[in-house]
């Protein structure tokens, strides 16, 4: 009996994928027995996770972007913070970046802006809620203040985009999905997941640090994927924008991109450096040849400034940029 | 050539129309940046009209014949002015979505700002979930919250005075003073 259950289930739940609405009605209107009425309520179950897919309220969004933000620390060997030469990088690099965010399409979120330690990654990352990190070793390949701007615009617009918020939204939903299995193991984070799928979806990650693990480490385990390529290029997109708008030149940052080593690679999903980069190329000449006077570009006007002397002590740069890597 | 005529040309041939920016005289901006300043003139040090806030219209009246990088505009009181192309967009600046009361409301820049959801440290959930992870991760919350502190020191007042130096765009304006401004336009 139980073995016939789990085939039902198996088959209920897996149908459940491509049309669940679809096979409950169904399996109502055959009313073929009590096993028949377990499944359905195993997908009843299911389709209530869909409840899931909304948008989190920006305190679930600090909540998930502090603690994403603790693991990105942790994974870079921690921030450069040790006296006031490293400070005072972290100073620049925010001051860098607030002035794109403050321009950008969430202008009043709460920005910082951090460097780790890790001199062996070409690396960005972001977290929701405005929290943005790069690597001491991505700091040693850049050039010019416009290509730590271009670096800064690209993470700015995924946490703009809400691509790494998506991302969560799909694990609540896939968690919930498996809470409701015929085996699934009964967690805290599971039956707060169910109920949140009969309210309006939305989690209080803060009010459960069991719960915030479990969704945390899960959509940091989704990272490993890397972005999607539709995903990529519409932050470079806004990247550009976010370059144009405060007067930086774009070129600089497709020069950086250049440089890199990464051409999908591990990341199978993202766009090659040379697809970036010519949709950069081709963003700006639109915007050059615009006829619309609020569109128009005058790219005499764009600069590519020099770094400050706050940014001697990431050290001398290295020939090779290595592997580009983002997440969100 | 009528516009509808060109549309359909640039559209058979596959050329991306952006319909985005298109702006005719007397229609309706936002300003998408923190303190947009309305100057008198359009020079970066005229005097300032007004300073408006993301998410606020003003009413578009053409590029400047003589530096298209300042856009005549009337600001929302009715004062006539100039402001820096990039302030200004066709667009909103995003809505953000708060929870309150039970409910869920997704609210303006300057809502945003004066509800409070705005003032965002560490949360303390996440302050809570990287203690009790120790090691590298309690190290990690000290330090965020280290560098929260250093990122709230740099105000419009740093930014201006660095987009100064660097030769940027006046986009970001150092406070919401109106009339002269200090020497050196801060």
């Amino acid at each position: 009996m139980r073995s016939r259950m789990g085939v039902l289930v198996a088959a209920g739940l897996g149908l459940c994928l491509t049309s669940c609405a679809q096979v409950t009605k169904t399996l109502k209107a055959a009313n073929l027995g009590s096993d028949v009425d377990k499944v359905v309520a195993a997908t009843e179950k299911v389709q209530s996770c869909d409840k899931l897919k909304v948008e989190p309220a920006i305190q679930e969004e600090y909540a998930l972007g502090s603690a994403l933000a603790i693991h990105w620390a942790q994974r870079g060997g921690g921030l450069m913070l040790a006296g006031p030469a490293e400070q005072g990088l972290n100073t620049y690099v925010n001051t860098v970046g607030r002035n794109l965010a403050m321009q950008s399409p969430r202008p009043e979120l709460r920005w910082t802006f951090g460097v780790l330690k890790d001199a062996e990654h070409f690396n960005a990352l972001s977290a929701p809620a405005g929290y943005v990190f790069v690597t001491r070793g991505l700091l040693q390949g850049v050039d010019n203040e416009a290509q730590l701007a271009g670096v800064l615009a690209h993470e700015i617009a995924h946490v703009v985009l809400k691509h790494a918020l998506n991302q969560y939204v799909s694990v609540k939903v896939s968690k919930c999905k498996l809470a409701t299995g015929a085996t699934a193991i009964a967690s805290i984070g599971a039956s707060m997941l169910l109920d949140a799928s009969q309210l309006d979806g939305r989690l209080d990650l803060d009010a459960n640090t069991g719960l915030m693990g479990e969704m945390v480490e899960g959509t940091v385990e989704a990272f490993g994927k890397g972005n999607r390529r539709d995903e990529e290029l519409a932050a470079d997109a806004l990247a550009v924008e976010l370059l144009l708008s405060a007067g930086y030149d774009p070129g600089a940052y497709s020069l950086l991109l250049g440089k890199t080593t990464g051409d999908g690679g591990l990341w199978a999903n993202h766009p090659s450096k040379k697809d970036r980069q010519a949709q950069i190329d081709r963003l700006v000449q639109e915007r050059r040849e615009a006829t619309d006077p609020l569109a128009r570009v005058d790219v005499a006007s764009l600069q590519r400034p020099a770094l400050p002397a706050a940014f001697a002590i990431v050290g001398p740069g290295k020939k090779s940029t290595g592997v580009a890597k983002d997440a969100k | 050539m009528r516009r509808w005529t060109w549309g359909i040309l640039l559209l058979a041939l596959g050329v991306p129309v952006t319909a985005a920016w298109a702006v005719k005289k007397d229609e309706k901006l936002y300003v998408k940046a923190r303190n947009t300043r309305v100057l008198k003139s359009a020079v970066p040090t005229a005097d300032v009209v007004a300073v408006l806030q993301p998410g606020q219209q003003v009413t578009w009246k053409g590029a400047d014949p003589k530096n298209a990088q300042w856009h005549q505009v009337t600001e929302p009181g009715g004062k006539p002015g100039y402001v820096f192309q990039t302030n200004l967009s066709t667009k909103p600046p995003n809505m953000e979505l708060v929870a309150k009361d039970g409910k869920t409301r997704a609210i303006d820049p300057a809502a945003f700002v004066s509800s409070g959801a705005a003032v965002k440290a560490l949360s303390p959930g996440a302050e809570k979930y990287g203690n009790e992870k120790g090691g590298d991760y309690k190290v990690a919350v000290a330090q965020i919250k280290t560098l929260e502190g250093l990122a709230l020191k740099v105000t419009p007042v740093e930014i201006d005075k660095h987009v100064k130096q660097a030769g940027l765009f006046p986009v970001v304006a150092p406070n919401t003073k109106l009339g002269t401004q200090a020497k050196g336009g801060k």
